[in-house]
């Protein structure tokens, strides 16, 4: 197992594009190594140690055997995890968009809350999120016809707009209410939001959203199927979206 | 002197009809023009000479073009995250230098689309956009919708131009020709003069999108009884009406783009006129504001790839609104350098992204005092395009035309003050590696 | 003044009947020339691959279509990302490339003159703006003509003069090179959401037919010699059992004679155009009676139109079939109508071994090169970015020279495919002499523009010159097909002009090309006539002022003006 530690030596303004920081990039490096990786803020080129303090104890092989601690808030360091596809990523503090993007596997969490775009384009892998996360979360790219592919997204406190937009598979749990329209064109995959939400799934044509909040606004075009259990305990089912042919499920509590 | 066919550098009507006079070098009368387009075309006080000031709060003093322009560069080249914002009201020739000014300082480019239209262009994106030129729709819309829009306000010329008065080949009896129905949260001046006016719910217009697409889908059995505080039985109505169209048009503006959903509000309407083409015929337009905001759109689009929000800090075009929209970045101060040219930031920004403006050095390129210039450090006065300076203009519909030159001035055109902005970039920055 | 020498060449220049004799090539102030002096630079090619410059007579690279297809698709500009060099701006795209990703993608693969292959009038000013931002290519537009108010009212009046005269007034208002129809009568119906059936459906509300569109812009084009034919892209274009129209649309040219020495008729990416069929179900390959005729005939040509699997932008004047095809696969859509003009939509897609349909299209365009005699009458292309984008015509050229590598790709074609196709059963293989018809010759030709020096390496010709990192001697290309696609895709040198603008396949100098125009005169009385009708339309129904119309010099930086007419 190789630990390797950063703390943030500054509270970045200018926001910091720090898609080296992955398990697979860190493994089999010493101290010196991983600080020599490359970082932007903004438009300057820095070196991780620039931006951070590296401690590294231990040492692994490869990404699934290496742990990386963050300790202080990145909430404006983007891209942490980007394509990671092995290992554990642990934020003590806030961090910035696009963390996780395009994972591939291994876990990310975060103690603060996440900005926009977490696990933007995932396949595969784990992120938690124990504060609050922002817009977009397991989404896709503008235009792309499929955002989250696989993996699991759990946030334990609130979500903004737009969960799981263009979802095509994979798995997003919202522990606190959500923002309008999660679930956005979906074509597969599996959203949970225990708290409420407003106007889910519209241009759904495959997958399933759970909601055991309040709804604020229906989309109008949803079939009311029934009454239906799910893990023993009852909802409205609906089927839709109609206007799209969509065969998407929409369990509201 | 008359100069005739003159183009209005106003709006996005961009209306190429006007008669200028002009005497002894000035614009005595401007005839067949809006209020508005007449205004700025017989001109207004302005800004006499570049000026500087450190504190923002303090006085400007004058300063030569070189200084200005030199220490604009200063400031740029050494930047870690500027902002290029504006970029509406100027020609495209000076666009293309701001894309090349952008890739140099590696920084956002980004107009004034992104608080006004740039929810459209997120739209196209989900949806693509049917559409097509202005003179289309004029000879053959018999149903014309203006949705979250107030051409009487904010386009003047627009209904009798284009869209609502004008005879065509196939609408000869002109307003006659044409059903007007107007969709917005309040009885605007357009509604007023409409045939039928639909009021919807503020921030509801995803939701009667959605109804009218169930409708004309044959799915209105799913629809409820009121949707976005329309009653079903209008809403069915309006959609066999739209089903029955020859050529049904949409407009639409900023009731539809700044609204909850934003920039799903206009996919979905993307998406109902796509699928109303299954029955007659249906293209669909936004209101662009500025006389050429819709060209910086164009000319980002085939110099990067994308339409605008630009950051080129990596290198690369990267492009992601809600990440690198000027306000998104304003917002998180995390801009250190602003550069407004051709846009007015002052008065279009939130009041969080005005107050960043003001912790920063923020340089100023337009002819005219506007809300900018209170938090401007660096002013640099330069030509009226469309009045002093000629160059080419896309109208809202994306038909590309020549603004006029029509007196002369001994003021810089906005692509001399950029190209010397770059030329000393360049020079800063090659000392510097 | 710069001279330069290149030595030992293997040259294949089929407009002066050169097939692979080693030779020196002289440059002399951006011309070939008989030989220069002892100063000039020395390129040795050791013997390598040498063709005249690459010339591209039909793709969609500038202008109106081109940008919808870039606004619409971030998820396109994101692919390919390159950040500026010395010499570079950033370049971004694959089926949509930025204007300077546009330019040295050409040039990278030796091509050298490309033709934007549809032009609206109204929104030239466009187009020329994209043109003059594309670095390096020479290049032209074709003008839209085939749904456009002027011209069927001329046609309908049955006034052929006064049906030149708007061509003439036309191609200056858009500083085009000639005639492009576009699914002739089709756009204006589209107008109001329709379409035409075939030849002799009449416009809506015009009641002239797609045959007299075609027959008299056919006249037209000859009565005012222009330099190239019509250029049309036929009625039913994507519609299973659509070869009738089209050998029925190539007669209708049979009769019509060029002073100059080129076909009277090209056609466009005719596999979208030689389908079989009824419907989805029965869908099957029709390039054979295409062939025939193309062998029995020599006053047409045609070009490929091949598609790739993978991403495509689909864009085309053909307003109707964008709508047909993006309803059909629930893709994104943008329709552009032209006022009197023109339509057009766009439409991205995919391309799937896996779809027998997809696989039959491809089939579809291989077959017709090669069932072909006579290889001057196919010019290579993918309708970039429709059937592909241009980026993979070294993989096209290499399909065409080696059957193996067709074999290759059919191993992973859906298999439905074979049962409908005759491409398997094809062993033709185009040789090295073939395919410099197929991707600079035979277009040179069929454009106009040998005379320009275009096309070629004979003395006096520009000097745009490829040398490709092969020996064709030393290297079999129906086996190392891989070898050939690389040494196609990045030159080992491309010369434009006289100047090193490519070396070892990348970019080095970045000159601005030209843009060829057309300037034609019609007799006074048919303008006058013309001229009449356009004024009446521009008050009446256009929404633009014709003092603010036409496309002016600003817009053309770098013209080549070429004039012609009749009196």
């Amino acid at each position: 197992m190789q630990t390797v530690t950063l703390v943030p030596k500054e509270q970045f303004k200018i926001s910091v594009e720090a898609e080296t920081i992955t398990p697979d990039n860190f493994a089999g490096k010493s101290a010196d190594e991983i600080g020599a990786l490359v970082a932007f803020e903004g438009n300057a080129p820095l070196s991780l140690s620039d931006l951070f303090d590296i401690k590294v104890d231990g040492s692994a092989d490869a990404a699934d055997d290496v742990k990386i601690e963050i300790n202080g808030n990145v909430n404006r360091v983007k891209r942490i995890g980007e394509a990671m596809t092995a290992g554990l990523i642990m934020i003590n503090g806030d961090v910035d968009m696009r963390c996780g993007a395009k994972m591939k596997g291994g876990t990310i969490t975060i103690k603060g809350n996440v900005d926009s775009w977490v696990g933007q384009e995932m396949t595969g892998g784990e992120i938690n999120v124990q504060g609050d996360a922002s817009y977009y979360v397991g989404a896709g790219y503008r235009g792309e016809a499929c955002g989250m592919r696989g993996g699991k997204i759990t946030v334990f406190g609130n979500a903004n707009d737009f969960v799981g937009e263009h979802m095509c598979g994979g798995e997003i749990v919202i522990k606190g209410n959500a923002g309008i329209m999660p679930g956005l064109s979906n074509k597969g995959g599996k959203i949970v939001i225990e708290g409420d939400t407003d106007m889910p799934g519209s241009e759904m044509t495959k997958g399933t959203i759970i909601v055991k909040g309040t709804v604020k606004d229906m989309m109008p075009v949803y079939q009311k199927e029934g009454i239906e259990a799910v893990d023993g305990v009852e909802f409205t089912k609906y089927v839709g979206d109609v206007v799209v042919d969509g065969v998407g499920e929409l369990f509201v509590k | 002197m008359i100069i005739k066919d003159v183009l209005c550098p106003f709006c996005g009507c961009l209306c190429d009809d006007l008669a200028v006079e002009v005497e002894n070098n000035k614009v005595v009368d401007v005839k067949h023009a809006c209020k508005i387009g007449a205004s700025k075309i017989m001109g207004h006080d302005r800004i006499k000479a570049p000026m500087m000031r450190d504190d923002k709060n303090g006085e400007f003093r004058e300063v030569s073009y070189d200084e200005a322009i030199n220490e604009s560069a200063k400031i740029l080249a050494n930047s870690k995250r500027p902002l290029l914002y504006g970029w509406a009201s100027g020609v495209c020739e000076m666009m293309k230098k701001g894309v090349l000014l952008n890739e140099e300082v590696g920084g956002i480019i980004d107009n004034t689309a992104s608080v006004c239209h740039g929810p459209s262009a997120l739209g196209v994106h989900e949806k693509g956009l049917p559409t097509g030129t202005l003179g289309q729709f004029a000879n053959r819309s018999d149903l014309v919708i203006f949705w979250g829009c107030n051409p009487v306000q904010a386009h003047p010329r627009h209904m009798s131009r284009y869209s609502v008065f004008n005879k065509g080949f196939f609408t000869t009896k002109g307003r006659k020709s044409r059903k007007v129905v107007v969709f917005d949260v309040r009885k605007t001046d357009t509604a007023e003069m409409a045939d039928e006016y639909v009021q919807v719910n503020p921030g509801e217009d995803y939701l009667v999108l959605s109804a009218l697409r169930a409708i004309v889908a044959d799915k209105a059995d799913v629809v409820p009884d009121s949707v976005g505080g329309v009653p079903k039985e209008k809403l069915v109505e309006l959609g066999e009406a739209m089903k029955g169209a020859k050529y049904g048009m949409v407009y639409f503006g900023m009731g539809l783009t700044q609204s909850r959903g934003k920039y799903k509000n206009i996919d979905n309407a993307v998406s109902l006129i796509t699928e109303l083409n299954a029955y007659g015929k249906h293209s669909i337009l936004p209101m662009r504001g500025h006389y050429n905001v819709t060209g910086f759109g164009q000319v980002c689009a085939w110099e990067t790839g994308f339409v605008n929000a630009v950051d080129m800090s990596r290198g690369i075009p990267y492009y992601n609104p809600g990440e690198t929209c000027s306000n998104d970045l304003l917002m998180r101060e995390e801009i250190d350098a602003a550069f407004v040219i051709a846009g007015d930031a002052g008065a279009h920004f939130p009041a969080q992204s005005i107050a960043r403006m003001g912790k920063v050095p923020v340089i100023q390129v337009d002819p005219f005092h506007n809300p900018t210039t209170e938090m401007a450090n660096i002013v640099i006065p330069t030509k009226v395009s469309g009045v002093e300076l000629e160059g080419t203009a896309y109208r809202m519909d994306s038909v590309s035309l020549r603004m006029r030159k029509l007196v002369d001035v001994d003021f810089p055109s906005d692509e001399e003050v950029l190209d010397k902005i770059i030329a000393k970039v360049r020079e800063i920055k090659g000392a510097s590696s | 003044m710069s001279e330069m020498l290149i030595k030992n060449a293997t040259v294949y220049d089929p407009i002066n009947n050169i097939n692979g004799d080693m030779m020196d090539i002289a440059v002399k102030n951006g011309k070939i020339v008989d030989s220069v002096n002892g100063s000039a630079q020395i390129i040795d090619a050791k013997g390598r691959l040498v063709y005249p410059g690459g010339v591209d007579a039909h793709t969609h690279i500038a202008g109106s279509k081109v940008n919808v297809g870039r606004i619409m698709r971030p998820d396109d500009s994101r692919l390919n990302n390159k950040p500026r060099t010395k010499v570079t701006r950033p370049r971004t795209g694959y089926t949509v490339p930025n204007v300077y990703s546009m330019g040295y993608g050409y040039a990278e693969m030796g091509y050298t003159t490309a033709f934007e292959a549809a032009v609206p009038i109204l929104k030239a000013r466009h187009t020329h703006e994209e043109l003059e931002e594309i670095p390096i290519i020479d290049k032209a537009g074709l003008t839209l003509f085939g749904s456009n108010w002027m011209v069927m009212d001329a046609i309908r009046e049955d006034d052929l003069d006064r049906l030149a005269a708007y061509v003439a007034w036309g191609l200056l208002a858009s500083r085009g090179w000639g005639i492009k129809i576009v699914n002739p009568g089709g756009g204006e119906a589209w107008g109001f959401g329709k379409n035409v059936s075939g030849l002799d459906d009449p416009v809506p509300n015009f009641e002239v037919t797609p045959r007299q569109i075609v027959r008299q812009l056919a006249e037209a084009n000859e009565k005012l010699n222009l330099p190239h034919s019509i250029h049309l892209h036929c009625n039913n274009l994507g519609k299973p059992g659509n070869y009738e129209t089209t050998l029925a649309t190539f007669d209708v040219c049979k009769d019509i004679k060029s002073k100059r020495d080129r076909q009277s008729l090209h056609v466009t990416h005719v596999q979208f155009n030689a389908w079989g069929g009824n419907h989805w179900g029965d869908f099957e390959s029709k390039s054979e009676p295409i062939a025939d005729y193309l062998n029995k005939n020599d006053f047409l040509t045609i070009d490929m139109g091949q598609l790739v699997f993978g991403s495509a932008t689909t864009m085309t004047a053909d307003g109707p079939v964008q709508y047909a095809n993006a309803r059909l696969l629930k893709a994104r859509w943008s329709n552009g109508d032209v006022e009197l003009e023109d339509s057009s939509g766009v439409t991205p897609l995919e391309y799937h071994p896996q779809s027998y349909i997809h696989g039959i299209m491809w089939a579809i365009g291989l077959e017709l090169a090669l069932l072909t005699k006579d290889p001057w009458q196919v010019l290579m292309t993918t309708d970039h970015p429709n059937g592909g984008p241009y980026v993979n015509y070294p993989m096209v050229m290499t399909m065409l020279m080696s059957q193996k590598r067709r074999e290759k790709e059919m191993a992973k074609i859906a298999e439905l495919t074979f049962e409908r196709t005759s491409i398997a059963g094809i062993d033709r293989e185009l040789d090295w002499y073939d395919i410099a018809i197929k991707t600079r010759a035979a277009h040179a030709k069929v454009q106009g523009i040998i005379e320009l020096g275009k096309g070629h390496l004979g003395v006096g010709a520009d000097a745009d010159i490829a040398i490709y990192d092969i020996k064709p001697d030393e290297t079999d290309a129906t086996v190392e097909f891989d070898k050939v696609e690389a040494a196609f895709r990045h030159a080992a040198y491309t010369i434009k002009g006289g100047e090193i603008v490519v070396k070892d396949g990348e970019i080095t100098a970045t000159p601005k090309g030209r843009t060829y125009w057309v300037k034609a005169t019609a007799p006074a009385d048919g303008h006058e006539r013309m001229m009449e009708d356009l004024k009446m339309k521009f008050k009446n129904y256009y929404s633009v002022s014709m003092a603010n119309y036409m496309v002016q010099d600003e817009y053309v930086e770098h013209p080549y003006v070429f004039e012609t007419g009749y009196q």
